[in-house]
């Protein structure tokens, strides 16, 4: 064996030679990997079912150490978060790979204390000011998705005019969904700071009332429309309309601007959406004794699929539910009843909706399961289309907005649109979302750059992560106020503490990111794994020593997050 | 990878936020745990440490002469007699006046076998020397031969299976009733699956004035026929399966358990090694033996009181969950 000692050439070491002794650094054992580990980013399933594209998992991780720098990671995706973090259905809470062990992390409540946090201490978006000369975009409606683009696209330089046909901004989250869950001074707050980054606004401006398309297109490199969806569909039974019909809508609109309402006796609202059951519990909360939300959906339960469930949100039946609402599900309504024009009654039979030889679902009746139900008003909640007043040239014969996968109208170059005004979508993160992918379209044509195809990596299940390193921890216990003592205009929900928020956020699996919890460098057995917080490139506290590794898999078998992945060797 | 990376990468290595007491460049193969075990006992232990290591792998993987992978003084003794020599470092630190810990390591056959009687010695005349053992059941350096800490029915070259036997015929010697019987203050077992409960254990043998012993179980890929990159992952199984009892003695009385919350069918751990892969073939034998070992991890369950719900059902003190944001591996 030939070895190199001290000051001499290759020797043959015979029994009882003498060397110098050496460390075993100088065996280089990585020559005997076949398969190297490589740290992997991967998309937590949070992240990917966020409609607004927030990555919870990166400000869960964030939170407890630095609130601020948690929520300037939200605020890349979602400016609005003290509002998303009350009123979303939270996609990424039925995704959470937690869930499928214990329970879901409740990010929601995190979400909202980050957006609170920074209402409370003014923290200013991470946005510097346009340049004089940046080129300009209009955004028509600043409801959740035109307050969205206009911020994506002040971030990317742009200099950003918001028209608002109301005279103050938010759209439906001020017009139309309650306090009870939505308290107007944090609408307000939220919007005002972030309306300061620079965008300029122009409220009582109605696009097709005190401008036009056309000019808008002549004076502006881009549009984005995001008007919502203002006008209450045509509704009749049969043909048959009650002479003192009102639109649910437009009640609740009426109520949170004059704060009056019509008295009601006996009220049956048909629609099993947010608008009916907001309604509902808006009426209950103003005395009227007898209140029913009629859907031809079944109420969201364990089981039940969303697209076969009611589109209210699950929290907001169960507690218009405790409230004294009824809720007639899996019923439609086949018959008015009236005595003149003025309805007593209305005749429901029990409904379905399936599986059509076309592969469409459609609602069925079954006959034989009439009953009536007495009431003196029905209001029905069943949706809005785009007014499509002033905006005829793009809307075409549509009552949404064409769009396609960059949000641009289909058929009309530099015009986007979304939100609620898009077919598809419908909550206040879609219409996040919308805004922030626009923008980021309207970047790139502005640029004349063509959007990279890319699909969006899955996430990683619960199997690719190593759950022996998890214990189980029970949710944080939310309070809400008891039913008793509800009332339209306080919150239901209270907040987490920020005690509560740390326990919770540690919670997070940090699934596909690193979370430095040291396995792969307490457990190699090659002490080939190096702990360094400012050599380690890619977010992790590690580096490989490939000089090292043999390459076993270890570290990434026993990595908890599935941040480690093994590659064969170039 | 360019040369000032190169560098820093060393240095990298002697600035670590802990002491590393087993040094890269070894020769253990991929995913051996003993190479796990010896650095944690040593990193636990070290620096101020002198290690007597009985002839085995760890001895030779650790010491391609003439380089050394161990970052403490270090001592090669033969495969019977690390007790012995152990007990010589600390008499002869005494004689000198002179403060450090003694450590003696060696393999299942040179604790259970050949070293049971310097072993023996040592702990009887109360050394202040902590023992320790790392247990991958048969003699892996000279070519996986049976040890008397052979697993029953597990296949090792010199307890084959085949038409006459289904492995090995002999029970795992009870070394831990062999150990209490000495009556010494401080001896436990420990496995590389919960390192933070490893290196409470080594600490505490070593506080303790007088003889410690501690038995680690440590899976050996290459013996016991599984992929390196499941070494962690058998040796938990060991543990949750009732297999490998986790547990800490004093005066030869179990006054702690690692306890375990949901007990797992001994096929779990079986399965995933070769040398146990006869007892998955369809015959009315290997279900013999398939039973005769889930019988033997259940009395362990019941001798020791494995199945609990403490609040860390897995380990004594200090779980090794993560947790963001805390030095658990304490
Ligand atoms: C009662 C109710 C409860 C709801 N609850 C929830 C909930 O809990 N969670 C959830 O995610 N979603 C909920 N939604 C849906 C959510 O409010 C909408 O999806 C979201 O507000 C859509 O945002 P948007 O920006 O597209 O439209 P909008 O919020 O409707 O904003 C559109 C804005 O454009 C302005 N505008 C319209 N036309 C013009 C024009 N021609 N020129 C200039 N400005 C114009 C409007 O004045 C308005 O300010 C609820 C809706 C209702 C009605
Ligand atoms: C007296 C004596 N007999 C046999 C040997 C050969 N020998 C060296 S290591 C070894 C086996 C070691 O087994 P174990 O102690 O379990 O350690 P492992 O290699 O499994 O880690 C044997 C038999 C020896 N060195 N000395
Ligand atoms: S555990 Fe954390 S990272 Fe994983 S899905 Fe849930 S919130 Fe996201
Ligand atoms: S034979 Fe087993 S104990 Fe020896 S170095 Fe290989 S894996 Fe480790
Ligand atoms: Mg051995």
């Amino acid at each position: 064996m030939g070895v190199k000692t001290q000051g001499a050439g290759p020797v043959t070491l015979t029994r009882g030679a003498f060397a110098h002794a050496g460390s075993s650094l100088g065996l280089k054992t990585g020559d005997w990997r076949v398969t190297r580990p490589v740290h992997l980013h991967r998309a937590s399933p949070c992240h990917n079912a966020c409609p607004a594209g927030e990555n919870p998992q990166a400000y869960l991780a964030l939170v407890e150490e630095d609130p601020h720098a948690a929520w300037e990671s939200l605020v890349s995706a979602n400016p609005l978060p003290a509002v998303t973090g009350r009123v979303c259905h939270h996609p990424c809470e039925i995704e959470c790979n937690r869930g499928k062990f214990d329970e879901p992390v409740a990010i929601h409540a995190i979400e909202r204390f980050l957006g609170d946090r920074a209402i409370e201490h003014g923290w200013d978006y991470p946005v510097g000011k346009p340049a004089s000369d940046a080129p300009e975009v209009a955004v028509v409606g600043a409801g959740p998705a035109g307050l969205s683009a206009a911020y994506h696209l002040s971030r990317r330089g742009y200099l950003v005019t918001l028209f608002e046909a109301a005279s103050e901004p938010g759209g439906l989250l001020r017009g139309a969904i309650p306090p009870y869950r939505l308290p107007r001074p944090v609408v307000e707050r939220e919007i005002e700071r972030l309306l300061s980054i620079g965008i300029r606004f122009e409220p009582n401006r109605r696009l097709g009332r005190d401008m036009i398309l056309a000019d808008l297109e002549k004076s502006f490199r881009a549009v984005f429309l995001a008007p919502g969806a203002e006008r209450g569909r045509e509704w009749s039974v049969g043909g048959v309309v009650p002479r003192d019909l009102r639109n649910g809508l437009e009640l609740l609109q009426e109520w949170l601007s004059i704060g009056s309402l019509p008295k009601y006796q006996r009220v049956a609202i048909i629609g099993g959406g947010n608008t009916s059951v907001d309604l509902a519990r808006v009426l209950k909360f103003n005395g009227v004794p007898e209140v029913h939300v009629i859907s031809f959906r079944t109420r969201p339960g364990p089981g039940v699929s969303p697209d076969e469930a009611m589109p209210a949100l699950a929290r907001e039946i169960r507690q218009a539910i405790e409230e004294g609402v009824m809720i007639d599900d899996c019923r439609g309504v086949t018959r008015l009843i009236l005595r003149g024009e003025q309805v007593v009654g209305v005749e429901m039979v029990h409904m379905k909706e399936l599986p059509q030889r076309d592969g469409t679902r459609k609602p069925v009746a079954f006959e034989g399961t009439e009953t009536v139900l007495h009431v003196d008003h029905v209001i029905p909640a069943i949706g809005e289309e785009v007014e499509p007043f002033g905006m005829e040239a793009v809307l075409g014969a549509h009552q949404f907005f064409p769009v396609d996968a960059e949000g641009q109208v289909q058929g009309h170059r530099g015009i986007f649109a979304g939100g609620d005004a898009r077919l598809g979508g419908g909550t206040v993160s879609d219409a996040v979302g919308d805004g922030r992918r626009a923008a980021e379209a309207i970047d790139r044509y502005i640029r004349g750059v063509a959007a990279a195809a890319q699909a969006a990596p899955a996430s990683i299940g619960i199997g690719e992560l190593n759950l022996n390193y998890f214990d189980h921890a029970p949710r944080a216990g939310i309070i809400f106020l008891a039913p008793e003592k509800r009332n339209a205009e306080t919150e239901i929900e209270a907040p987490l503490g920020a005690g509560e928020v740390a326990r919770e956020s540690e919670r997070c699996f940090s699934c596909g990111e690193c979370m430095a919890c040291d396995n792969c460098w307490t457990l190699c057995p090659d002490n080939a794994v190096l702990k360094t917080t400012e050599m380690a490139s890619d977010g992790s506290h590690y580096l490989f020593d490939y000089d090292y590794c043999k390459g076993c898999g270890l570290c990434a078998h026993e990595c908890p997050v599935g941040f480690i992945a093994m590659v064969d060797e170039p | 990878m360019a040369a000032d990376e190169k560098k820093s990468l060393f240095e990298l290595r002697r600035t670590q936020p802990a002491f590393r007491g087993l040094e890269a460049g070894h020769l253990a193969c991929q995913g051996c745990g003993q190479a796990l075990g010896a650095r944690l006992v040593t990193e636990a232990a070290g620096p101020d440490v002198i290690v007597a290591n009985a002839t085995g792998c760890l001895e030779v993987f650790t010491t391609a002469w003439p380089r050394t992978a161990w970052r403490v003084p270090w001592m090669h003794s033969l495969f019977e007699n690390a007790p012995a020599i152990a007990s010589g470092i600390e008499a002869g630190l005494k004689a000198q006046g002179r403060l450090a810990k003694v450590v003696a390591m060696g393999g299942d056959g040179g604790t259970f076998d050949i070293g049971l009687q310097a072993l023996s010695g040592m702990l009887e005349r109360n050394h202040n020397v902590l023992y320790v053992c790392f247990d991958n059941e048969a003699y892996m350096n000279t070519g996986i031969q049976r040890s008397s800490s052979t697993p029953h029915a597990a296949a090792t070259t010199t307890s084959p299976s085949g038409t006459e036997r289904m492995g090995k015929r002999h029970l795992k010697k009870d070394l831990l009733s062999i150990i209490a019987a000495h009556h010494i203050p401080y001896a436990a077992t420990a496995t590389v699956a919960y390192p933070s409960d490893l290196r409470k254990k080594v600490r505490r043998g070593l506080e303790i004035e007088g003889a410690a012993f501690l038995l680690v179980h440590s899976p050996c890929p290459l013996g016991w026929g599984h992929d390196g990159a499941l070494t962690i992952e058998v040796a938990r199984l060991a543990v949750e399966t009732g297999v490998f009892p986790v547990l800490e003695m004093e005066r030869g009385d179990v006054v702690a358990v690692m306890q375990i919350r949901k007990v797992r069918p001994v096929s779990d751990y079986l399965k995933l090694q070769a040398r146990f892969s006869h007892l998955f073939k369809e015959s009315p034998e290997a279900r013999v033996e398939l039973e005769h070992l889930q019988a033997l991890a259940d009395h362990h369950i019941e001798v020791y009181g494995l199945r609990g719900t403490s609040p860390d059902p897995r380990d004594s003190e200090g779980a090794d969950t993560v947790r963001r944001g805390g030095l658990r591996w304490a």
